[in-house]
């Protein structure tokens, strides 16, 4: 569904993502992990639309998006969530997502906007205004729910656990866990701890000084030597 | 055709330090608290017609007029400073509309005080012409754009050197880490519109001696100094000399090339080009996309 | 609507149509000024929706006003075409000059308050300069007067105040329609969290832009209503800042967040203006609509006419507890 073929994203002189090429179909739920600094986050930017490569290729469902607006990247079906929650300003919670469904989908379905509310469990701060009356683990909700409003086929999450404390990590977790059965989206997730990871995804992809350095299973990745140098910086692992 | 167009390269120079001079207080303030004072070229309009005054009522020459000129129009300056600094919400834009406001006040009192009708030193000695070689000018032409020059100079050496000048240089570059090392920010902004209006006294006396005045004219002032601050980018007073320069180039090869009407528009259309083309200005470092 | 603001609604409505032609008829100098009013109104009107809808503040509103009532002018003059048809073709006019500066748009507040205000100086200067098509600085005289229209004689003061009340009760209609629709909540996001909208799908560049189309499109609808109304134009007059400078001043002083509070403060601030403050200091009486603004800004950047509003309300709950 989505193919990064050779991607590159250069700052400058500092080079964020180099050489990613990386192949994502409709039912992956794939964890993105790597040190701080090491390109995620880049990497997400670059597939939703935020920046723009220096080289390579980006296809979604077989057409080449790098030129592709982000409004207009939404609207295939590529979902995102920032990691610092970025509500709608002056708009109530079931406004963000009202707004979301219209111009991501083309049309508004309230009995779906609904579903959503309750699978995020914000059903009870739909009128709420989103950036003021909201606690993070209901804004980091809020993240989650305004990119399903747009029927992705992809979800891009990142860090959507930072910050959370363990009742609301744990209920997040579970809502995690549901995502992909209840919507059929692909999804690829940013997070750090590697438990989680391992818990959540059955496949993982690591990224180091913008290099991918390792595609696979928790298991095998997490004990392959160039990821555990990566992490503890030994000299030999 | 090459003598006037050589001419009119000589005439934009020298209006183009004048027009620096005008042009940098409002940069001043621009860099140091990020708002437009609208009311800039009203300022430099009062000291023109302080100016006008003292020639008339007292007989004496433009540069007798400096003193007073710079202190009534800092004086004023620092009002509109404190009153900017009383916004509460969205400085950005609510400045934007009040020293628009000041500025309608300024122009209206203006136009109370010393009517509508168009003045201009009628000191001949500073009217006279003045040649260096083939090139010719008013003396007060010449006179003013040495002005403009040590006065710039002496901007430059005082934010470098001075610590209120080093202050405004950090409020500049970023308020919050210059609170933390014990900068007073509203003690440093207040400074800058202060020197600003030093800066626009001296403007205006230059404007009353080698132009005409008009109390409409506070409005294309401000413009003027806008388009230039742009053009120069922020955080450089050479880079406001040079892009008064262009300026004024542009207009004196319009007005010999073309005709004395479309000067105004060649001031506009650089302002837009620049704003499409190099929206960083020529030497700025600053973003000016949103 | 609720029921208690429609009924409002309609009761303004029926004091505008009615009560005021009614009464204010005979009175000519009375009825020109609020002709004068609304027109002001009107342009108010359209500076409050590109700031409001679009979070754009501009200082160039005069341009569109200029730029419709030039197209319409010289339409009817040189073209023969109705006037009413012409009004209209004003505004596409100045909806045109928009499009031109969309590129505009990707700057920051400042950057566009001013680069609008270039235009606006440009499209004076071009028609100053272009006479064969403009007249020049003379100007286009002889502009034709607005029709009579089932026996009505728009021309007359009642009238054109008819008409020029028919436009700014449409454009505000357009208003209200724009900003309870999705588009109007996707803008109203758009102000603070541009990211966040475009990440879900919205096109924030085209909303953005067309607000601005919008806004045009009425600032020179009453452009072009003015020069059938005075009958005379020139550029001196029809980019003049004082189409920016009255807008400003009536939109914040009656409260640029409401539909109507523009339109109220345009009729309280100019009747005031050219009552009181003409008479107190003919020259400059201008300085107290510069103080005027600064005051707002300072104490009350929602407006004047909200706060009376709530002050009212406070007065009158009081009373209601006493009795």
């Amino acid at each position: 569904m989505l193919e990064l073929d050779n991607v590159s994203v250069r700052f400058g002189g500092l080079t964020a993502v180099d050489s990613v090429t990386l192949s994502i179909a409709s039912n992956d739920v794939i964890g993105l992990v790597g040190s701080n600094g090491a390109g995620k986050t880049t990497l997400f930017n670059a597939i939703s639309g935020l920046v723009r490569p220096t080289s390579g290729a980006i296809r979604f469902e077989g057409r080449d998006v790098m030129a592709t607006p982000m409004y207009q990247r939404a609207r295939l079906g590529i979902g995102r969530t920032f990691q610092i929650p970025q509500p709608m300003h002056e708009l109530t919670v079931r406004e963000n997502l009202i707004v979301a469904q219209r111009f991501g989908t083309g049309k508004v379905d309230h009995q779906k906007i609904d579903e959503i509310l309750d699978f995020t469990s914000l059903t009870a701060k739909a009128n709420r205004d989103a950036a003021s009356e909201l606690a993070l683990t209901e804004l980091k909700a809020l993240e989650v729910a305004k990119a399903l409003a747009t029927d992705p086929k992809l979800l891009l999450l990142d860090e959507v656990l930072a910050g959370l404390e363990t009742t609301g990590k744990r209920r997040f977790m579970g809502m995690l866990k549901d995502l992909h059965a209840k919507f059929g989206v692909g999804i690829v997730m940013i997070e750090h701890d590697i438990e989680t990871i391992s818990n959540l995804c059955p496949r993982v992809a690591v990224l180091n000084f913008g290099q991918l350095i390792a595609d696979g299973t928790p298991d095998a990745v997490f004990r392959d030597p160039a990821v555990i140098k990566s992490y503890t910086g030994a000299a030999d692992a | 055709m090459t003598e006037l167009i050589l001419q009119a390269l000589y005439s934009g120079l020298l209006q183009g330090g004048s027009y620096a001079l005008i042009a940098l207080g409002l940069a001043l303030v621009f860099g140091t608290m990020k708002i437009i004072n609208l009311a800039h070229g009203e300022l430099v309009l009062l000291a023109a017609y302080i100016a006008y005054s003292v020639e008339s009522g007292l007989g004496l020459g433009p540069m007798f007029a400096i003193p007073i000129a710079l202190v009534i129009v800092s004086l004023t300056s620092v009002g509109v400073y404190y009153i900017v600094s009383r916004i509460k919400k969205d400085r950005e834009i609510n400045s934007l509309i009040l020293t628009y406001g000041i500025g309608v006040i300024l122009t209206n009192f203006i136009l109370l005080v010393w009517k509508a009708d168009i003045r201009s030193t009628s000191s001949s000695w500073l009217q006279e012409g003045f040649e260096i070689g083939p090139f010719f000018s008013m003396r007060s032409e010449v006179i003013f754009f040495g002005v403009s020059l040590v006065l710039m100079a002496a901007l430059w050496r005082w934010l470098a050197t001075s610590w209120y000048g080093r202050a405004v240089r950090a409020v500049s570059s970023n308020r919050d880490a210059a609170k933390l090392m014990g900068i007073d920010p509203g003690r440093t902004e207040m400074v800058s519109f202060l020197v600003a209006g030093i800066l626009a006294a001296f403007a205006g006396v230059a404007l009353f001696s080698y132009g005409v005045i008009q109390p409409a004219y506070g409005g294309a002032l401000t413009v003027k100094a806008f388009i230039i601050t742009v053009l120069a980018g922020i955080g450089s007073i050479p880079g406001v000399l040079i892009a008064a320069v262009l300026l004024g180039v542009a207009e004196a090869l319009t007005v010999t090339l073309a005709s004395s009407a479309l000067q105004e528009l060649s001031g506009m259309v650089l302002f837009l080009l620049v704003l499409f083309i190099m929206p960083n200005g020529l030497f700025g470092a600053v973003r000016r996309r949103g | 609507m609720k029921s208690s603001s429609l009924i409002s609604t309609i009761g303004l409505l029926l004091a505008a149509y009615v009560a005021v032609p009614l009464l204010l008829g005979s009175n000519q100098y009375v009825m020109s000024m609020v002709v004068a009013a609304l027109i002001i109104g009107g342009v108010a009107l359209s500076w409050a929706l590109l700031g409001n809808l679009g979070g754009m503040v501009s200082f160039g509103h005069a341009a569109f006003f200029g730029v419709g009532a030039y197209v319409s002018a010289l339409t009817t003059v040189k073209l023969g075409l109705p006037v009413f048809a012409a009004m209209l073709l004003g505004g596409v006019g100045a909806t045109i000059s928009a499009v031109i500066m969309l590129p505009v748009l990707r700057l920051r507040g400042p950057y566009f308050a001013l680069a609008i205000l270039a235009y606006a100086h440009i499209f004076r200067i071009v028609a100053t300069e272009w006479s064969s098509l403009t007249g020049g600085s003379g100007g286009v005289a002889n502009i034709p007067t607005l029709p009579t229209v089932f026996g009505v004689d728009l021309a007359s003061k009642t009238g054109a105040y008819l008409v020029v009340l028919t436009l700014v009760v449409c454009c505000a209609l357009a208003y209200s329609r724009i900003r309870s629709s999705h588009y109007g909540i996707a803008l109203r996001a758009m102000h603070d969290s541009e990211d966040a909208t475009r990440v879900v799908g919205v096109n924030s560049t085209l909303l953005k832009g067309a607000m601005l189309l919008v806004s045009a499109f009425m600032a020179g609808l009453f452009g072009a209503f003015n020069a059938h109304y005075i009958n005379f134009l020139e550029p001196d007059y029809a980019f003049n800042s004082l189409w920016v400078t009255l807008p400003i001043v009536a939109a914040i002083f009656g409260g640029y967040r409401t539909i109507l509070g523009p339109v109220l403060g345009a009729v309280v601030v100019y009747l005031v203006d050219q009552l009181i403050f003409k008479s107190l200091i003919p020259t400059g009486h201008q300085l107290v609509l510069g103080v005027l603004l600064v005051a707002m800004i300072v104490f009350s950047p929602n407006g004047l006419l909200p706060l009376l509003q709530k002050w009212l309300k406070k007065a009158l709950g009081k009373e209601k507890k006493h009795a």
